[in-house]
């Protein structure tokens, strides 16, 4: 059914700190290696080494480069899967029941044997979470590895999302937002987190930690500290003990 | 959006031909002269190919047009669903009112109640249509009023064009005044979406509005992806103000000067207008901005 859950028992989704992720594109890399595999697999891949290769990808890394007056330029690396929104615009829109948000976790899915590949769901999403496969002619999207999270054949700290399992830097944390007491609400409640393009309404799941403020005033202490030391020593140099 | 012919003929022309059944209708319920049989048989005839073309043409850019028929199922939520239900109910009457006209099976008393069934079948299923596209946030060039009213008023404008066709020109003076009314709704749709350009920025779907000016630094791939070919049309301005006269031109402008002078060639007529229904919904695709483009070109949308 396309109608959305009145509420999911829990939020699964990711937290991913902008401060940490250095742009190795490892999550993607290994992303696409889980799910070509997985059970939303094989993820089309069109001439990958010819003039130009195409191909579906759940997780893409953007970087960005920041301009603010007073402070310096900043490049922040931005990793963008899926969101999986409580009011998820690409579920409501599918005509046909192929997409869906589970109401135990709130996992949005594409049913890759439902789906008719009209696209429309790719245009009611503002991300760009959805891509299109040509090859089987249905949409495809980031699962938040549903097939490896909930398997009991693999150790329990391992049944995470293969984006977070393989980022180097642990920049990305997967947990529920449901539960006020899990790691990823607390960091999230700790650091100011964000969500992405609120003006949509589509109340995503999954937040964002920004880069920490990083201000020029850090320059400025040096420059203090040694205008500090120079007066010391003119004092000293001229024997003026007094202040 | 990236203009694709086989959603631009569905909505063309099941929207002439919505038009033209609502206008065959609404003089079987209204008119004191109502039409003739075979005004009536031709006119059924050809709502059913103009609406059955859009409907076919719309089916071309699935990935799995074989499984079409699961998207009746959704109505509860979906638009295109909706669409979907409603497009295939108002069957019912085009083929009741056209089959009992040409076959006389001695239910001529519902014709006028089927009418009236039609009237509001295709008037639904008009505003399920543009609701498709209003209904979508994150393409601001369609989330408004405007889109909702054009698509009701130019299937009436194109298809009392088509009407005259069929059924001579006692209306001519009314389809030329409804031609200018499309003219004008579609001026205000463009001033409306060139107005509200640019109200949302890079920094709000980074979520970083409090960091400055965001840029691009380097691509997240190295090809375009599915999401740049299908919603990143760029359109240059020469091109839209050409496109734009034509739209006018050939969709409104003189399809109702000749109207006004009884032009005798009518089917010509309503070629003109249908071509410049196209080049208007060619543009509206073309001209419409996802926002998903903030992620990659776009510094505002």
């Amino acid at each position: 059914m396309t109608c959305l859950p009145e509420k999911t028992d829990k939020k699964l989704g990711l937290l991913i700190d902008l401060n940490i992720c250095v742009g190795c594109h490892a999550c993607a890399v290994n992303c696409k290696e889980w799910n070509t595999s997985g059970i939303t697999g094989p993820m089309e891949d069109l001439k990958p080494y010819g003039d130009d290769p195409s191909g579906v990808w759940y997780n893409r890394i953007h970087s960005y480069e920041f301009k603010k007056e007073n402070e310096v330029d900043r490049t922040v690396y931005f990793p963008k899967p899926c969101l999986h929104c409580e009011d998820a615009p690409c579920v409501t829109v599918c005509p046909t029941g192929a997409s869906l948000k589970r109401s135990e976790d709130g996992i949005v899915l594409v049913n890759p044997d439902v789906c008719i590949g009209c696209k429309l769901c790719s245009w009611a999403c503002p991300y760009g979470a959805r891509e299109y496969d040509t090859s089987a002619g249905v949409m495809q999207k980031c699962t938040l590895c549903v097939d490896k999270i909930y398997d009991e054949n693999i150790p329990e700290e391992r049944r995470v999302p293969a984006c977070v399992s393989t980022c180097p830097a642990g920049a990305r944390h997967f947990g529920d937002f449901a539960d006020p007491a899990s790691n990823v609400s607390l960091l999230a409640a700790e650091n100011d987190a964000r969500e992405l393009f609120p003006q949509m309404k589509t109340k995503p799941v999954n937040q964002y930690l920004p880069p920490r403020k990083r201000e020029i005033a850090e320059n400025k202490k040096l420059d203090q500290k040694v205008t500090n030391i120079k007066d010391a020593l003119m004092k000293w140099a001229t024997l003026d003990f007094t202040g | 959006m990236h203009p694709a012919l086989s959603v631009i003929i569905f909505t063309t022309f099941s929207g002439m031909g919505y038009g033209l059944f609502i206008w065959l209708c609404a003089n079987l319920v209204f008119a004191s002269s109502p039409p003739s049989d075979m005004e009536i048989v031709s006119g059924t005839a050809l709502s059913t190919i103009l609406v059955g073309i859009g409907l076919v043409s719309s089916t071309l850019h699935l990935g799995h047009p074989e499984r079409a028929w699961r998207a009746f199922s959704q109505w509860r939520s979906s638009w295109l669903s909706r669409e979907g239900v409603l497009s295939v109910l108002t069957f019912g009457p085009i083929i009741f009112i056209g089959g009992e006209t040409y076959l006389k099976l001695g239910f001529e008393y519902l014709i006028t109640p089927m009418a009236v069934l039609g009237i509001l079948g295709a008037v639904a299923t008009l505003f399920t249509t543009s609701m498709i596209y209003a209904s979508l946030k994150s393409i601001p060039a369609w989330h408004n009023n405007w889109v909702i009213i054009g698509y009701q008023v130019f299937a009436l404008s194109s298809g009392g064009v088509a009407y005259i066709m069929i059924a001579g020109w006692q209306h001519y003076r009314l389809v030329s005044a409804l031609l200018l009314i499309g003219l004008l709704v579609k001026i205000i749709t463009w001033i409306y979406i060139d107005k509200h350009r640019g109200q949302y920025k890079r920094e709000d779907a980074l979520g970083l509005a409090d960091f400055g000016r965001a840029k691009p630094f380097e691509p997240a791939h190295s090809q375009k992806n599915y999401l740049e070919r299908e919603m990143g049309y760029n359109l240059c301005p020469r091109r839209r103000a050409l496109m734009r006269w034509i739209a006018l031109g050939c969709g409104f402008i003189v399809p109702a000067i000749l109207l006004y002078m009884v032009f005798s060639i009518d089917i010509l007529i309503t070629i003109i207008c249908l071509g410049g229904m196209m080049a208007e919904r060619w543009l509206f695709f073309a001209e419409a901005e996802h926002v998903v483009r903030l992620y990659y070109d776009k510094d505002e949308v």
